[in-house]
């Protein structure tokens, strides 16, 4: 006779309650976020085999950048994606009124990192720097300018989230438009993460 | 509708996540001052980042809470390039 052992409660490590099959948010945004870290990761690189060629080069104009605006940018960014976490708690606990109030935090430190970047660019280009002034700054512009392109997008998202969310569009039943935006704000926070070291300190 | 969201170990762990990186990042800036050489100071500044944007995978995004396959695409992200960036400094610095 075969002995059939069933699983029991006991023995078995059941999935907890908290875990999914699928990341938070839309899985559309997913995709989408994945496409874009992959363009990200294939301009990282090719900064670091251009500067492989140029380490003259890139030593010398690196020094050029202001270091002290990318460290604060950095902790601007990361703050920002802690308030969007607090965002999320908050319509998870059904209160959409703190939602509102984290989200706006989060978006008022993105416009901060925005004009603190902005005033970057701006010393850059009165000094006549482009994409052609050479190799380092034709990296350092396509990047910074391609991130900077992405916060002002998923500070657009979050307007918009926040816009519903104060209109009491999200609840901790049905808040999954808060979560999508959440994602989208945290890769661009991942993105600057790798950019600040790569570009303003490895040397 | 409630004043207070409820407090909870994930929230509580998300403000450790996020001050860990603010030292991680003031770190990285004062990497020049801890007396190592180029290739050391980049390598190292390089695996904070990494260990920062794990950090917000995990935590902020959320992936740690995912089984599957949608684990894992953040942290591809983090080490694919990563591990050829270092491979370019490295060759960069060597004679």
């Amino acid at each position: 006779m075969t002995s059939i052992t069933l699983p029991t409660t006991e023995n078995n490590t059941l999935p907890t309650v908290r875990e999914r099959r699928y990341p938070p948010g839309d899985l559309a945004i997913w995709i989408f976020i994945l496409a874009e870290l992959a363009v990200f990761a294939i301009a990282f690189v090719g900064y670091a085999f251009a500067r492989m060629y140029n380490v003259e080069l890139f030593n010398e104009y690196q020094q050029q950048l202001d270091r002290r605006s990318a460290l604060i940018n950095t902790l601007v960014l990361i703050t920002s994606s802690y308030f969007v976490v607090r965002a999320v708690h908050a319509i998870r606990g059904d209160n959409s009124r703190h939602c509102v109030r984290w989200l706006s935090a989060a978006m008022a430190m993105g416009g901060l990192f925005l004009f603190i970047k902005g005033a970057e660019f701006a010393h850059h280009f009165s000094h006549g720097i482009n994409l052609s002034t050479n190799t380092f700054y034709m990296f350092y512009l396509s990047l910074t300018i391609f991130h900077f392109m992405h916060v002002i997008m998923a500070m657009i998202i979050l307007a918009a989230i926040t816009l519903k969310a104060r209109r009491g569009g999200y609840s901790a039943r049905d808040h999954r438009g808060v979560e999508t935006g959440a994602s989208y704000w945290h890769m661009v926070d991942l993105v600057w993460l790798i950019l600040f070291p790569l570009v303003y300190v490895m040397h | 509708m409630h004043d207070e969201e409820p407090a909870n170990d994930d929230l509580r762990t998300c403000t450790w996540v996020w001050l860990i990186m603010i030292g991680l990042t003031l770190i990285t800036y004062f990497s020049d001052r801890l007396g190592w050489n180029d290739l050391g100071i980049s390598l190292g500044v390089l695996l904070l980042a990494l260990i920062k944007g794990h950090l917000v995978g995990a935590y902020f995004m959320e992936l740690r809470h995912v089984r599957g396959l949608w684990r894992w695409p953040v942290t591809l992200w983090l080490f694919l390039p990563g591990s050829l960036i270092s491979l370019a400094f490295f060759l960069a610095y060597s004679p």
